[in-house]
């Protein structure tokens, strides 16, 4: 459309599509007649608006107008609103029902799970928070009877109430048959017997022996018997050991 | 929000702050609606259905309330009157496919002048308005007040466009003689 002045009052009626505004825009800057008469009429239109009373409006007004703008403004929350019903067709009663119990069940599980694991964890630190109580100091290898001498050590563990006695010992001679090496706990001159073992290939020997109230002692000797039924030593003592602390 | 000008309001809502959008409602209700009272003839359903396309214009327009090109209200009921003409050239629309509109001589709109006896407050546009002819105003409340077109009215009045347009302009130039110098808000 070529713009001009016969098109000023559409301009100034606000009729025009956006496209055309701007086209007669130009021709205003350049139309000197136009431009007068639009300065001196645009007033005029502009008050128009001012031609009405202020009126209260209903109470409810305000929240009917945002519920309105609210609502259309946000499809998302129709969209999550369809899925659900969506959701709520796909079940009858007894599947809801089952996908209830289900539900439930998997819950109990994930319960029981989280509880075994805090007691795993439980036991992961008493068994962190061992200590040791007690060393031993090697005291004699004079039985030995080979051209090695025995080395190693023995403590005594302390994990909540249950004391064990641990022995380790590298470079014991070789054992045949039936032979064993005996641990013994010495107390005043009495021995109470602290289990057996046999040394591997390159003889190194461990032994734990759960400890007792009852067990009471400050040395403890290490001899070799013939098999492993001795109530008291039979065989010669190969290591002993002193309690330091 | 009550400490906030209508611009840092409007720049909140085109943030999409609910807050604002609310503190505007609170400020200008009576004014949008008064506004479209009168545009609607005064019919509550109407109008209450345009407050609620005004509030979300508002709420989604793009376009920003630009301080330097005039007042905050005067944007506002720019806006306004925008929502209402769109709402009623849609309604006509309607109207136009179930009915043949004939207007002509009708007497549906009545008389400003007996509008402007019964309101209190007598504002500066009324007593210009009082100053036009009959055929003058009725015019502008068929052109302004109630969204019909140029082409429109010319068809109505059986005139031809170019007459109207000349009313048009004559009417403006009158009622700018009237008015008073400055902002009457």
């Amino acid at each position: 459309m070529k713009m001009n002045c016969s098109h000023l009052l559409s301009y100034i009626a606000e009729e025009m599509n956006e496209k055309d505004r701007k086209l007669f825009s130009e021709h205003l800057k350049n139309c000197r007649e136009c431009s007068r008469e639009y300065d001196q009429m645009t007033e005029a239109w502009n008050k128009l608006k001012w031609d009405f009373e202020e009126k209260s409006a209903p109470e409810s007004l305000k929240h009917d107008v945002m519920n309105f703008v609210f609502n259309k403004s946000q499809p998302k929350n129709h969209l999550l609103v369809s899925w659900i019903a969506d959701l709520r067709k796909q079940f009858t009663p007894l599947t809801a029902g089952i996908a209830l119990a289900f539900a439930v069940l998997s819950c109990i599980l994930i319960l029981f799970t989280i509880q075994l694991k805090n007691e795993l964890a439980a036991t992961e630190e008493e068994k962190l928070s061992a200590e040791v109580s007690g060393v031993m100091l090697l005291h004699s290898a004079d039985g030995a009877g080979g051209m090695v001498n025995p080395a190693g050590g023995a403590f005594i563990l302390v994990q909540g109430e249950q004391r064990s006695l641990v022995v380790q010992l590298q470079n014991l001679p070789a054992l045949q048959g039936s032979e064993v090496y005996q641990v013994w706990l010495l107390k005043d001159g009495k021995r109470e017997n602290a289990g057996t073992f046999k040394p591997d290939e390159k003889g190194g020997g461990r032994l734990t022996y759960s400890l007792e109230e009852t067990n009471q002692f400050d040395q403890i000797g290490i001899t070799k018997e013939p098999d492993p039924f001795s109530k008291q030593p039979r065989g010669k003592k190969v290591v002993g050991f002193i309690k330091t602390l | 929000m009550k400490n906030k000008s209508d611009e840092q309001l409007m720049v909140l809502v085109n943030r999409k702050n609910r807050p604002a959008l609310e503190e505007l409602y609170d400020r200008y209700i009576r004014l949008i609606y008064g506004f479209i009272y009168k545009f609607t003839d005064g019919s509550e359903e109407k109008t209450k259905e345009i407050v609620q396309l005004v509030f979300l214009k508002l709420w989604t327009t793009k376009s920003r309330y630009d301080s330097t090109k005039g007042s905050f209200v005067n944007w506002l009921l720019t806006v306004t009157r925008n929502v209402c003409v769109d709402y009623i050239r849609k309604e006509n629309l309607h109207q136009k496919n179930n009915r043949q509109m004939d207007l002509h001589g009708s007497s549906e709109i009545a008389d400003p002048r007996n509008e402007i006896e019964n309101s209190l407050v007598l504002n500066e546009i009324s007593k210009a308005k009082s100053k036009l002819s009959a055929s003058q105003n009725r015019l502008i409340d068929l052109l302004y007040w109630k969204g019909y077109s140029l082409a429109e009215i010319a068809q109505m009045e059986n005139e031809p466009i170019g007459t109207v347009k000349n009313r048009l302009h004559q009417s403006l130039k009158k009622l700018k003689r009237h008015l008073e110098v400055g902002d009457i808000r």
